[in-house]
């Protein structure tokens, strides 16, 4: 049967009828772009102009799909194809080419970004630390952190099981809940994330109260020749070594990525010259996607392998707020052992399986998606036995239907999600449990002239099952609810005014409910309560923005209130010689803020751009004072200069400064501290040797800034352990 | 081209140099230590060196450990049983 179903699906390929799609992009002054990017959205096939601006693919394209024309320095482009229509594009030149502001217009998997407040980050550039580093650069974007190792993005101050992750199209589900458990894969094939902060992402689910991440890979090309790269980077802070390489292939209809990584650390240094101990982790990751149209249909396949060995830096027994600096650091780095796992680490296994069709005909798409998603976590404390060893599988059905017209588009679909998390041992925090969710869902979004209006409803019903005889736990309860979320575009010359009001509710995690146990990754006691209930959020946001050739201003004010936030709270007393917490509701939380991002290039050097963002925060309770882990207000500010319209001298491509202010941080829970301000300023400087081989020279913290953010996953111990002083990268990249 | 080809041995010189190999670890031995709760924080008695199925009984729960009263860096830990051990290591280098 299997063979049949092989033979059938290579033989379609005889019977493909090809036919031509071809255009040309000009600028305005009619001169022929080459190297313009060419994405076929809907078939998630990039391919690039020739040197007179011309492209052509013998792939079928659908009327109706999506095409986005970009290029570095141009405005970009979206249109619906039609095969009626000669493709002739004219790209502006733009001298606001950082996109932070979100002036440019592009395709988004998240909706019409027109309508919809999306934020973008490419995740494709050499001159990153990491890539949540990257991400954490948008306003309104914080991380927590230890080091390079553990990561997790923090979207308006929540986190955790508020923000929820998509890869490809499938929720990434790998214990979110705790601050140690990071973001569960690599940069490794990524090509950007899109970010919408709230709760508007309704395709993707309710729960997404915070915010949610799409991370998305780069896409297939179409070329006949094999395509790919080698790479590498290394970090003097840790010693951190960071190889991948990655080949695309493509014959006429089949398309081909595949990618690989390993990286290893050790720990990182401080700026008193010491080493925080165990802050050393390794990663490996293998991935790739198939792809395979016939005529309008189009199926993808994508497999990951994603393992992780990750120290838990800042362990102690006791409280760890009254120990000291130097029982948690060394004094300078053995080279023979700490690279090793030592204890307590966590080891992470997460292995990604999706398959996606979809057929489009006239005004239709009709679109599958299907994903296994399964992580295993063992996190050990002694060395021969596991504290926690538990696997938590996620499985994702999602039909949709798309309907485009000149002016409507209406999206019906469903999420069908069923997760189970299971125990290996006996030894347990969270108990065995499984639930499933199902949430159909529409969406409608109108576009006339320069007036838009979009909305969308979803329902919710998702079952919690458990019976954990080790726990003694016997717990069947059911959740339902329903999300929305409306919004007003309007443009009026070049200002762009847009207003999103959404609401959403989260039903407590299992975590929340069941647990009772030390976590060892955040030296607590913690206690679940089966009482809990949902918690329900409703966001207003207003995003105004203005730009023209020189000048672009984003302002967005913001104002969330969530109600029975779940919460995790010290009690006073201590169980084994931790400290416990309780998990309990609050009546009401109001969160609140302004984002503003402004960007200039002075009229005289256009290569030169000047871009600061503002994120400002409050977070309130009305039944205690304060919130934990909100981050600080900031003020960011970069300065990039482009040499690409020079000549090149000493091959230099790009230099740019990064500066983070951060201010202090006085409203905080009654466990946390007062966090002092500080400043952190990074150099990067980007040389290109050849069209193909490509160097990035880092110098991170510069003046060797001692600081703690407030939201550090080590924020608690020892008054705070610093951030990794001054250090410099090197990455390497050659494509072929 | 042939600066290209320099440039890609080059680069993958570096690939090579920057990746690191793991060691494997057949009989893991690791040092122990009671975690007595004194007054001004965790004082640590040595038990000595653990290997393999020895390492792993004094791991297990339930396990206990019997020493004489002992005194460390001027604290004192009494004599008795103690079940609170520990075998990991600290950043002591």
């Amino acid at each position: 049967m299997k063979i049949f179903i092989l033979s059938s699906f290579f033989m379609m390929s005889f019977f493909t009828l090809f036919s031509q799609t071809k255009g040309i992009i000009l600028d305005a002054d009619n001169k022929p772009l080459n190297e313009v990017n060419i994405l076929f959205s809907d078939q998630n096939i990039l391919l690039f102009s020739n040197e007179d601006g011309e492209f052509v693919t013998e792939l079928d394209i659908p009327n109706n799909s999506y095409i986005s024309f970009y290029k570095d320095g141009y405005s970009s482009k979206i249109l619906k194809y039609d095969s009626g229509v000669e493709l002739k594009i004219i790209l502006d030149k733009l001298h606001i080419i950082l996109d932070e502001v979100g002036v440019i217009e592009s395709y988004s998997e998240l909706g019409n970004s027109r309508l919809i407040n999306i934020e973008k980050k490419s995740l494709s550039s050499q001159n990153s630390i990491s890539m949540i580093d990257d991400i954490a650069e948008l306003s309104g974007v914080d991380m927590i952190s230890s080091g390079l190792g553990i990561q997790k993005v923090v979207v308006r101050g929540l986190s955790g099981m508020r923000v929820v992750t998509y890869l490809n199209g499938m929720q990434i589900n790998n214990q979110q809940w705790a601050n140690d458990h990071g973001i569960g894969f690599t940069d490794l094939g990524l090509s950007e994330v899109e970010l919408i902060k709230g709760a508007s992402a309704l395709k993707y689910g309710a729960e997404a109260i915070g915010g949610l991440l799409y991370f998305k890979d780069a896409p297939f090309i179409a070329n006949d020749k094999l395509k790919g790269f080698i790479s590498t980077g290394f970090n003097n802070s840790s010693l951190l070594s960071n190889s991948k390489f990655g080949v695309k292939f493509n014959k006429k209809n089949l398309f081909f990525n595949l990618y690989g990584q390993y990286a290893i650390s050790s720990d990182y240094r401080l700026p008193d010259n010491t080493y925080l101990f165990n802050s050393r982790f390794k990663q490996n990751a293998i991935k790739f996607s198939l792809g395979y149209r016939y005529k309008n249909w189009q199926n993808i396949f994508r497999g990951q392998i994603h393992t992780e060995v990750l120290g838990l830096p800042g362990h102690v027994h006791g409280d760890p707020s009254k120990v000291n600096l130097t029982e948690i650091t060394s004094s300078e780095l053995n080279l023979s052992s700490d690279f090793n796992p030592t204890r307590p680490t966590q080891f992470v296994n997460n292995q990604l399986l999706i398959y996606e069709t979809n057929y489009m005909i006239n005004n239709f798409k009709f679109e599958f998606y299907a994903g296994h998603f399964i992580n295993n976590l063992k996190e050990y404390e002694k060395w021969t036995r596991p504290a926690f060893d538990l696997d938590l599988s996620n499985t994702l059905l999602s039909p949709s239907i798309r309907y485009v017209s000149d002016k409507l588009t209406l999206q019906l679909g469903s999420q069908f999600v069923f997760q189970e998390n299971k125990n290996n041992i006996n030894d347990r925090l969270v108990p065995d449990a499984s639930s499933y969710n199902l949430g159909p869902y529409v969406l409608v979004e109108y576009e006339k002239n320069s007036f838009g209006i979009n909305t969308g409803m979803r329902y919710d019903y998702k079952r919690l099952i458990s019976d954990d005889q080790v726990l003694d736990v016997d717990y069947d309860n059911s959740f339902n609810s329903t999300s929305f979320s409306s919004g007003l575009y309007y443009r009026y010359i070049d200002h762009i005014f847009r207003m999103t009001f959404s609401g959403a509710y989260r039903s407590p995690h299992v975590s929340e409910l069941f647990s009772d146990g030390v976590h060892h990754g955040t030296n607590r006691y913690e206690i679940g309560d089966q009482q809990l209930d949902i918690e329900y959020a409703n966001q207003i946001d207003f995003k105004y923005q203005w730009s023209n050739d020189h000048l672009g201003f984003v302002l967005n004010p913001f104002i969330q209130d969530i109600s029975d936030f779940i919460s995790l709270d010290p009690t006073g007393s201590v169980i084994s010689g931790y400290k416990v917490y309780n998990y309990m509701q609050y009546e009401k939380v109001e969160i609140s803020g302004v984002e503003m991002n402004l960007h200039y290039h002075p009229h005289q050097l256009h290569n030169l751009h000047f871009e600061q963002s503002y994120s400002f925060l409050q977070a309130s309770n009305n039944s205690k004072h304060g919130l934990a882990l909100v981050p600080a207000n900031s003020i960011k500010n970069k300065i990039l200069f482009k040499f690409n319209d020079y000549e090149r001298l000493l091959k230099f491509d790009d230099f740019s400064i990064y500066h983070i202010y951060k201010f202090k941080q006085d409203s905080y829970a009654e466990y946390e501290e007062l966090t002092d301000s500080y400043n952190v300023i990074n150099l990067q400087i980007g040389l290109k040797f050849s069209s193909k081989f490509y160097c990035s020279l880092g110098l991170n913290n510069i003046f060797n800034e001692t600081y703690t953010p407030h939201i550090s996953r080590v924020r608690g111990v020892a008054g705070g352990v610093p951030n990794p002083a001054r250090s410099f990268n090197i990455n390497l990249k050659y494509e072929f | 081209m042939k600066k290209t080809n320099l440039l890609t041995a080059a680069t993958l010189c570096l690939a090579l140099i920057f990746t690191s190999c793991s060691k494997s670890d057949s009989v893991e031995c690791h040092e122990c230590h009671i975690a007595f709760d004194g007054p001004n924080g965790e004082i640590e008695v040595e038990i000595g060196e653990f290997c393999g199925t020895a390492l792993e009984d004094v791991e297990a729960p339930g396990y206990s450990h019997t020493i004489e009263l002992t005194v460390v860096d001027g604290d004192t830990v009494p004599a008795g049983t103690y079940n609170e051990i520990h075998c990991e290591e600290h950043a002591d280098h």
